[in-house]
């Protein structure tokens, strides 16, 4: 489960770059700068055999070549591949943030995924941070709530603490949503952000949860005062 | 957060009690770690420390900066190389009482962020047993993490060293904490019981870390870090080192990884529906009710509540689904209790299913009630009679309850025909101390195998040798199982081991530090 494996590379601090990698990659910063020559097709291969590391190498310069490639990708499942590249570089990207968000609804199971995960690592504003707690509530697929959740549990990397404090007030708000399955991903996601969770338990009776919440909201106030 | 370096666990108290006398802990504490940086004993280790320089960063030694003698750590990370440089050191790993953690530190730029944490079992996540305390830089303020919430603490300046004293209280789940500068008497930070970073009592602890940052890639922090001190307010008693960096030898270690590996009654694989008591009419009732779905959201973990609508018969199968999957991840966390309920229950709502029953079996050895345990497998033995999982798990249990007798019984005729069982076989042999027996069986599984299987039957055979004291033949099929090693890791540490043995510091370094970095000056 990529949330598991996450966790465990990521956060775990295990996120180690494979030495043999830097044997892949030191050839090719002796290569002629990106933009020369055949480079978008050379780009198009890396991205269609996930070689993320010769993609590193290039550097930011690389972006606006792959959002073209995003952009005019003739199918998901290669749009869905350049989103995982996005998603494994996290770098900044106003122009990829862009791109992403048409396809934040999109009905295609792979892509959408690959959306929801890279966004985070590619922008932190605040419409991101708003259209996937609106996935994780509302979307009429349970696995894209999920993975909505996923993502604002993991991905959202590039958020400032006053960033943070507005993403914790809408997950303790949607520990008061009507479905049993959004109270449970949001306060995975709060569980996995704080390591705690102040002993709320989505099914229990309506007055003992908004006890807990109120818990959380006095949480939440102490943050946002010692920032 | 990496590893480095490590001085004694067992240095002598009035080691420690040369840095500082304001910066020592008010009680005196037995050194659980000691790294003043200034000594030779730098070695790399599984119980001292590990250097982590991926990327362009670096952790090396510092003699033009130092709070104390005559060297320091100095960590430099660098933006955009997805990676960071860490100096992670080990301890034993406690569970109660107090423990006191000390060190000094200075920066080039307070507003490059870095990271310092004591973690646990869990590593460095934020949460029960991983992260317990953790400072951490941001926008040029010293912050400490507490009751998951950053707190400022004060605004750093540059070049300046800083003397940290924290007294971590395992058992209340809080710690106090004291900053000094160089240089002036009174503590620029004092906090006292503030929450541990989870705020969750009883958060255990057995490392620490010092990194620049781990999300966003763009720190390019240097800083150095001195006389690093972690002791306890009780006795400990040390083993000695067996080698360079480590109590044990690393083969001994690896050895008692597997048969840790090995012996854990796990949950079994499901081969197919029939384990779960799904059979056509079941798989039939599913279809008519349209919940076929339903048991692929279960089964792939995406539905974990069924929804009132569906019929009763098929609710069901997919709440004993639901309940043998929760069950199955409380197994493989450790909760046997709990997996036990929960496979029950999963019996209940569907009786024909063999695979839950076998589960609770292993549930029960995992809770060492082996009289529950062999009624329930007596019961169900007949139909797992023929089942190709059955040797492999009565080998787990027997692994678990300790009879090795019985497990090298129980696999013996299969074993040369499942790589699985040969390596279970193999192992059993050496566990109960016949390495010639256990040779001869890698032998002749290294004759018949393909490149893959010679590289891990050659790393057997050294295993044997080594262990029946043969040293140049262990080396030598350590040597042939390295030419074909995908993942040659354990083989590294092994002949690190056989250089030891052999008298080779040099080659024992060498072969250690791929696995747990070195530190060098620049």
């Amino acid at each position: 489960m990529r949330l598991g494996l996450y966790l465990m590379l990521m956060r775990n601090n295990m996120s180690r770059v494979p030495a043999t990698l830097f044997l892949f990659t030191a050839p090719l910063l002796q290569q002629p700068a990106f933009g020369e020559g055949n480079s978008a097709a050379q780009l198009q291969q890396w991205v269609a055999g996930h070689n993320v590391a010769a993609i590193r190498a290039l550097g930011p310069p690389a972006l606006p070549q792959l959002v073209q490639l995003y952009k005019e990708a003739g199918n998901d499942e290669f749009k869905a591949r350049v989103a995982q590249t996005f998603y494994e570089l996290s770098w900044k990207s106003p122009e990829a943030k862009v791109a992403l968000m048409k396809d934040v609804h999109t009905t295609n199971q792979a892509l959408r995924l690959q959306v929801q995960w890279a966004l985070g690592r590619v922008s932190n504003d605040q419409d991101v941070v708003d259209t996937l707690l609106a996935n994780m509530r509302s979307d009429s697929n349970p696995l894209f709530r999920d993975k909505a959740a996923c993502a604002l549990a993991y991905d959202q990397i590039h958020l400032t603490e006053q960033q943070k404090v507005r993403l914790f007030g809408a997950l303790i708000d949607a520990l008061g949503d009507d479905k049993l399955d959004v109270r449970n991903i949001a306060l995975l996601a709060l569980q996995i952000h704080t390591g705690q969770t102040k002993n709320f338990n989505p099914g229990a009776p309506l007055r003992e949860r908004e006890q807990k919440v109120r818990l959380w909201q006095q949480w939440l106030a102490q943050y946002k005062s010692g920032l | 957060m990496a590893r480095t370096i490590q001085v004694g666990f067992v240095t002598p108290i009035l080691l420690f009690l040369a840095a500082s006398a304001w910066a020592q802990p008010q009680a005196a504490p037995t050194a659980l770690v000691h790294y003043s940086f200034d000594d030779d004993l730098l070695d790399t280790g599984p119980d001292t420390f590990s250097v982590f320089q991926f990327g362009q960063g670096s952790v090396t030694l510092s003699s033009t900066q130092r709070f104390s003698g005559y060297r320091s750590v100095e960590l430099r990370d660098v933006p955009g190389d997805h990676a960071f440089p860490e100096l992670q050191g080990y301890f034993p790993l406690r569970t109660k009482g107090k423990l006191y953690l000390h060190f000094a530190l200075m920066m080039t730029d307070p507003f490059e962020e870095l990271n310092i944490a004591l973690a646990g079992p869990k590593w460095f996540t934020l949460r029960k047993d991983g992260i317990g305390f953790w400072l951490k830089t941001a926008n040029g303020y010293l912050t400490e993490v507490s009751d998951s919430m950053p707190k400022k603490l004060f605004l750093m300046r540059s070049f300046v060293w800083y003397v940290f004293d924290i007294s971590y209280d395992i058992d209340k789940g809080v710690y106090d904490l004291t900053i000094r500068q160089d240089g002036v008497e009174a503590p620029v930070a004092a906090v006292r019981e503030h929450p541990n970073a989870p705020n969750q009592p009883g958060s255990r602890v057995d490392k620490f870390s010092f990194i620049g940052d781990h999300d966003t890639d763009a720190s390019k922090v240097v800083y150095y870090v001195d006389d690093v001190l972690v002791g306890v307010d009780e006795a400990i008693v040390h083993q000695r080192f067996a080698a360079p960096g480590r109590r044990k030898l690393f083969v001994d270690y690896w050895l008692s990884a597997q048969r840790a590996r090995v012996s854990r009654p796990a949950p079994l694989p499901m081969m197919n529906l029939s384990d779960l008591g799904i059979g056509p009419a079941e798989t039939a009732a599913l279809r008519q009710d349209q919940a076929s779905d339903l048991l692929g959201g279960v089964l792939a973990g995406t539905l974990s509540e069924v929804p009132d609508t569906v019929a009763q018969r098929s609710q069901a199968i997919l709440r004993s689904v639901i309940a043998w999957r929760a069950g199955s991840a409380a197994l493989k966390a450790g909760d046997a209790e709990f997996a036990l309920t929960q496979f029950d229950q999963a019996s209940q709502l569907s009786p024909s299913s063999t695979l839950f029953q076998m589960d609770a079996v292993m549930a029960l050895a995992h809770l060492g009630r082996w009289d529950e345990a062999d009624r329930r497998l007596a019961g169900i033995a007949p139909q797992w009679r023929d089942d190709p999982r059955l040797p492999a798990t009565l080998a787990i249990l027997g692994l678990a309850r300790g009879d090795l007798d019985g497990v090298e019984r129980q696999i013996r005729d299969g074993a040369e025909s499942s790589g699985l069982m040969a390596e279970q076989y193999f192992l059993t042999l050496l566990w109960k101390g016949d390495s010639t027996k256990a040779e001869r069986f890698a032998e002749s599984m290294l004759a018949r195998g393909s490149a893959v299987d010679r590289s891990w039957w050659s790393e057997r055979l050294g295993d044997a040798a080594f262990l029946t004291g043969d040293i140049p033949r262990a080396r030598s099929f350590y040597e042939a199982s390295l030419a074909e090693h995908t993942q040659p890791r354990s083989v590294w540490l092994k002949l690190s081991d056989v250089y030891f043995k052999l008298g080779d510091i040099e080659k024992e370094r060498t072969f250690r530090e791929r696995v747990y970095g070195g530190l060098r000056e620049r």
